[in-house]
């Protein structure tokens, strides 16, 4: 087991910066750990995270 | 300041449906709450007494003496008035005097010393005459002759009241004082002119007198037209004026501090506004529910409720709900049952079961609740068709015989001696436009008086107007509405339809149907099923039903799940239900057109055959088709909302989100994380299970003592909190939002969804308050068929239909039928809907049974079943209490820290009570150490030490009252037990222990 690491510090393995979609006008935004949330393009300070990319299984009953 | 939704200064007013979706907002949520605090409200309708009317009341008291009362409430405020009769004299009653002050003083108070013209004014019949005589005598005797002797005489009686500043008055000018604005308050007193007040009063004494005699009967406070309902702009309007008046009483007393003072910049009043404190004052009340205003010594609580958003259903019955001011625990029948002048305005139906029952209302479909209007051009119409203006009256003129007393708003404005033709014009001019829609006029025959109201809250509803034994609504006119050339609004205009309150009903003749209609006929109902609400109106054949079986439903339709929204898939709701497949129910009634049920259903047509299977069936328990859950039936979608906000400290800490942690060997992230994103919240579409991270919170260790400076540049220490999923099943999830508010810097909310199928134990019912959990589910090859090959997918047991007489149910079905064979929607609208002969042929037509019978086969054996079935699809809702959210089963497990004894309810993981009756039974069964077992050591055994010469506790054999050790031995008890010991103790009382060997006794 690994200590874990603060994110933005320490060079894992596939650190990126976080993308956010925002509610109003639907622009990707990158939002850092401390940053404040607000869109770039509208101003708007709701954000939804983007679907995961992992494959995902559903029971079929 | 908070807005209501949809109301004329909301964004949403006026907005088509498209204009509305493009909002993200559905255009059939029917606004009407405001939105506080992230959290929807409604206020809800309160129901009162009306102000400033005349209430008789017989029988109060032991001695059922006589009492009249006004609540008088201005715009300053609110008192109440009695006139009650002690040893046959009348007093006057008030809060502001410390004793009742006999009628007679107050009439020489307030300027009529001479006998007769007071005794005159209640009445010169001889009823009238004998019972005020006991009354001047009184007088008399108290040595009361002129005003100033009345005056003084009450202004030794005021309660005194502590006066801030304002010159030092005499008794007699202090008695002029409350008489002028207190008692009475709503009567208006100009230039101390007190005829008005005096004729008012007058009017009380004899109504009192005229109870005693029983020429008149006592009010009744059960009738609808002596109540009125308090709306939210009412409510809302109250709690600015108070704000407003304290903000600026507050403005005041700053400037009267700061002006005298010489200063060097002049005094900007801007500069001391406080911009916040109405709107603090509204969101606080709105949220909170408390509507306290001092000025007329309101405080209520739970005026507001959080809008249930279970069902589309639930958050429309919300809107109409009315609750009453009466306390629950009352146990008088009167206000909780239902009153005939209800009829047509609330619904009968529609009210909890149980401790509000009757005190909870609802509106019916068509009523409207009024607001104020303008008195003035009432008035000046009313003098001008022949009311007699009180001033210019005597007494005897405004008791005689030959006239009507008028009243506006509960003042008197005068006499009229041709009453007739002043209702009949009057109503003339309403219809004409000349005055609001909403005025009422109506007479009392006897009280011999007209009432005009113009006030607010007044419930009503449209009629049409029949004339000469014809109704005014012509064919010719329903076409054009139906063509769009008309609206509702027109018919009022040309006076073809016309709103009647309360009180107006009573003095018409309202029939029913059209055929009904004689030439002493006023108005035509205009449909009767809209005396039921939204909730009961969602029953297809109500009127067939027994009359609990519609209440039940109503209390049900709202917990059925189904669509809330076109915008539901936006909501962020802590818990929302919402069904895979909803349908629109196969009957449908003109209600549920009304309120668009079938364009937002909780629901699905099942196919029902009733018929026994299998035993697991019984009590009410559905058996449910396996095939019909795989297609679909009765899924449901349950949304759930995690919440979590990252804070900020006092000593310049704050919460932070790590990345998962990794496994060092496989570089994977460990199991309990394998949810997260790399910004450690987990990602939306991935699947949780129990146990697992959705946020990795970390929190400081220190948060409130500053850092010392030492520790400046190092880290702070932080520890793990994370936010983990709990539950037997998986969720998915659904969104993941990310904002901040105004306290926290951060905040995360997580959509988690779950897709249920049904499973034994869910609760299903259908329409008709016939609610069961399913029992069973079978395989569709072991399921009956009917000849067409037609597998049901619900069996219900027959024995659920005799003893709830819900034959409406049995009608749904062949309404059901009828129309899935001919592909269209039969109507089961309450005192209407499509004939079950009608249903019948249909059914004949496509070859059926005409009773709704179908021949069928057993799945089981292939034989044919012994007896028709009756066979055809119901329209079922599936209820929000499922087997998932409530199992719960322990072993071992936590315990309450004080008692030691396992904790309770699911939540904390609780213990399964062994109660009182079980423990009786297990009592008189004997079985003794079971009991033991139970009720200790599974539960709470302790062991303590005994000694037995004290026969107090000690401790490690020790007992410390004796000092020794010697007597001491050991013992199990539960710890409850030790613990009462101790607390008896604790309060100076001594149990003492006697021990006896178990074999010596």
């Amino acid at each position: 087991m690994e200590t874990p690491r603060p994110e933005g510090e320490a060079p894992a393995p596939k650190q990126q910066t976080m993308i956010y979609i925002c509610g109003e006008c639907h622009m990707e935004n990158e939002v850092k750990a401390r940053d404040p949330i607000r869109c770039r393009e509208c101003g708007y300070r709701i954000m939804y995270k983007k679907r995961t990319k992992r494959m995902i299984v559903f029971d079929a009953r | 300041m908070p807005v209501m939704l949809r109301s004329s200064n909301c964004v949403l007013s006026g907005k088509s449906p498209a204009e509305m979706s493009k909002l993200n907002e559905c255009p059939m949520d029917p606004g009407g709450y405001f939105i506080v605090k992230g959290v929807e409200k409604v206020v809800l309708i309160q129901e009162q007494l009306s102000k400033n009317r005349m209430i008789v009341d017989t029988d109060v008291g032991r001695k059922g003496t006589v009492v009249c009362s006004v609540t008088s409430s201005t715009h300053e405020r609110k008192s109440k008035t009695d006139v009650i009769v002690k040893h046959e004299k009348y007093y006057l009653k008030h809060n502001s005097f410390s004793e009742d002050i006999p009628v007679a003083i107050v009439f020489k108070a307030m300027g009529f010393e001479s006998e007769q013209e007071f005794v005159q004014m209640i009445g010169s019949e001889e009823e009238v005459l004998g019972a005020v005589a006991p009354c001047l005598e009184e007088c008399h005797k108290a040595g009361v002759f002129t005003q100033l002797q009345a005056l003084k005489h009450i202004g030794n009686r005021i309660r005194q009241r502590r006066m801030w500043g304002g010159p030092k008055k005499t008794k007699v000018d202090e008695a002029r004082d409350v008489l002028h604005g207190v008692v009475l308050a709503h009567v208006p007193v100009t230039e101390w002119n007190f005829k008005l007040k005096a004729v008012y009063l007058a009017l009380m004494v004899r109504r009192v007198i005229q109870a005693q005699c029983g020429l008149v009967r006592g009010d009744d406070r059960d009738y609808y037209g002596n109540k009125r309902l308090e709306l939210a702009g009412s409510l809302i309007s109250l709690l600015f004026e108070d704000l407003f008046k304290k903000f600026n009483a507050e403005l005041k007393k700053i400037a009267d501090l700061t002006i005298p003072k010489p200063r060097a910049a002049q005094f900007d009043i801007v500069k001391h506004m406080r911009q916040d404190q109405i709107t603090n004052g509204l969101v606080h009340a709105i949220s909170s529910g408390n509507w306290t205003i001092k000025r007329f010594k309101m405080d209520r609580a739970g005026v507001t409720q959080v809008l249930s958003r279970l069902s589309y259903i639930s958050a429309l019955g919300m809107m109409t709900r009315i609750s009453s001011q009466f306390e629950k625990t009352r146990k008088v029948s009167g206000p909780r049952s239902l009153q005939p002048s209800q009829w047509g305005m609330l619904c009968p139906s529609d009210t909890p079961e149980g401790e509000a029952c009757g005190l909870v209302k609802n509106l019916a479909l068509m009523t409207h609740i009024t607001t104020d209007h303008d008195e003035a051009p009432i008035v000046r119409l009313a003098f001008n068709l022949g009311v007699e203006d009180i001033q210019l009256l005597s007494g005897a003129e405004i008791t005689s015989k030959y006239v009507y007393m008028v009243f506006l708003n509960g003042n008197i404005l005068g006499v009229i001696r041709n009453y007739k033709r002043l209702v009949s014009t009057f109503r003339l001019m309403r219809r004409a436009g000349y005055i609001n829609e909403f005025v009422s006029i109506c007479p009392n025959h006897a009280h011999r008086c007209v009432y005009i109201s113009s006030d607010a809250g007044r419930v009503c509803r449209p009629y049409i107007i029949v004339n000469k034994g014809r109704p005014l609504v012509t064919s010719k006119h329903i076409q054009e509405l139906s063509q769009g050339f008309r609206c509702f609004e027109d018919f009022l205009k040309e006076g073809l339809v016309e709103y009647l309150d309360v009180n107006e009903e009573n003095d018409c003749m309202i029939s029913l149907y059209e055929k009904e209609i004689t030439m002493a006929t006023t108005h035509l109902e205009i449909e009767p099923f809209t005396i039921l609400g939204v909730c009961a109106g969602l029953i297809p054949y109500p009127h067939h039903n027994q009359s609990p079986r519609n209440t039940y439903q109503c209390a049900m339709g709202k917990q059925a799940m189904g669509t809330i929204g076109y915008n539901q898939r936006n909501r962020i709701d802590t818990l929302m239900y919402l069904l895979c497949y909803p349908q629109a129910p196969l009957v449908k009634s003109k209600t549920i057109e009304l309120i668009h049920f079938d364009k937002l259903p909780a629901g699905q047509n099942a196919t029902v055959a009733v018929m026994s299977y299998s035993g697991y069936d019984i009590e009410d328990a559905l058996v449910i088709n396996k095939a019909s859950l795989d297609r679909g039936f009765g899924r449901c979608l349950v949304y759930r909302k995690q919440q979590c906000t990252m804070k900020r400290y006092a000593n310049q800490t704050f919460d932070k989100v790590m990345g998962p942690m990794v496994d060092a060997t496989t570089r994977k992230p460990v199991w309990r994380h394998s949810a997260l994103d790399t910004d450690g919240i987990c990602a939306p579409g991935e699947k949780i299970e129990n146990k697992q991270v959705f946020v990795n919170k970390w929190m400081p260790t220190v948060t409130m003592s500053p850092l010392s400076s030492t520790d400046q540049d190092k880290q702070p220490e932080y520890r793990e909190v994370p936010i983990s999923y709990k539950g037997p099943e998986p969720s998915f999830i659904e969104k993941v939002m990310i904002s901040s508010n105004p306290e926290e810097a951060f905040l995360i909310k997580i959509l988690l969804r779950q897709t249920r199928r049904p499973e034994i134990g869910d609760k299903f019912s259908s329409r008709h308050g016939q609610k069961g959990v399913c029992g069973l589910i079978v395989p569709q090859a072991d399921m009956p068929f009917s000849d067409t090959g037609i597998c049901p997918d619900i069996i219900m047991n027959p024995h659920g239909y005799p003893s709830r007489m819900t034959v409406g149910k049995l009608m749904e079905l062949l309404g059901s039928k009828a129309g899935v064979l001919d592909g269209k929607f039969h109507y089961g609208t309450a005192f209407g809907g499509d004939k079950v002969v009608d249903l019948s042929a249909d059914l004949i037509r496509h070859g059926y049974n005409y009773l709704g019978k179908d021949y069928v086969t057993s799945g089981i054996t292939g034989e044919p079943l012994s007896a028709y079935i009756y066979f055809g699809p119901i329209y079922y809702q599936k209820l929000k209490h499922m087997v998932l959210d409530k199992m719960h089963a322990r072993a071992k497990g936590p315990r309450a820290v004080l008692t030691r004894q396992p904790t309770e309810g699911r939540s904390r993981d609780g213990g399964l009570r062994l109660g009182e009756m079980e423990r009786d039974c297990l009592i008189g069964y004997g079985a003794s150490m079971l009991l033991l077992e139970r009720l200790m050591i599974s539960s709470d055994a302790f062991e303590v030490d005994v000694c037995e010469q004290c026969g107090l506790l000690g401790y490690l054999g020790w007992c410390q009252y004796c000092k020794s050790s010697k007597n001491v031995s050991t013992l199990k008890m539960p710890y409850a037990c030790k613990l009462l010991f101790q607390e008896l103790l604790s309060m100076n009382i001594v149990p003492r222990l006697s021990l006896k060997r178990y074999n010596e006794v």
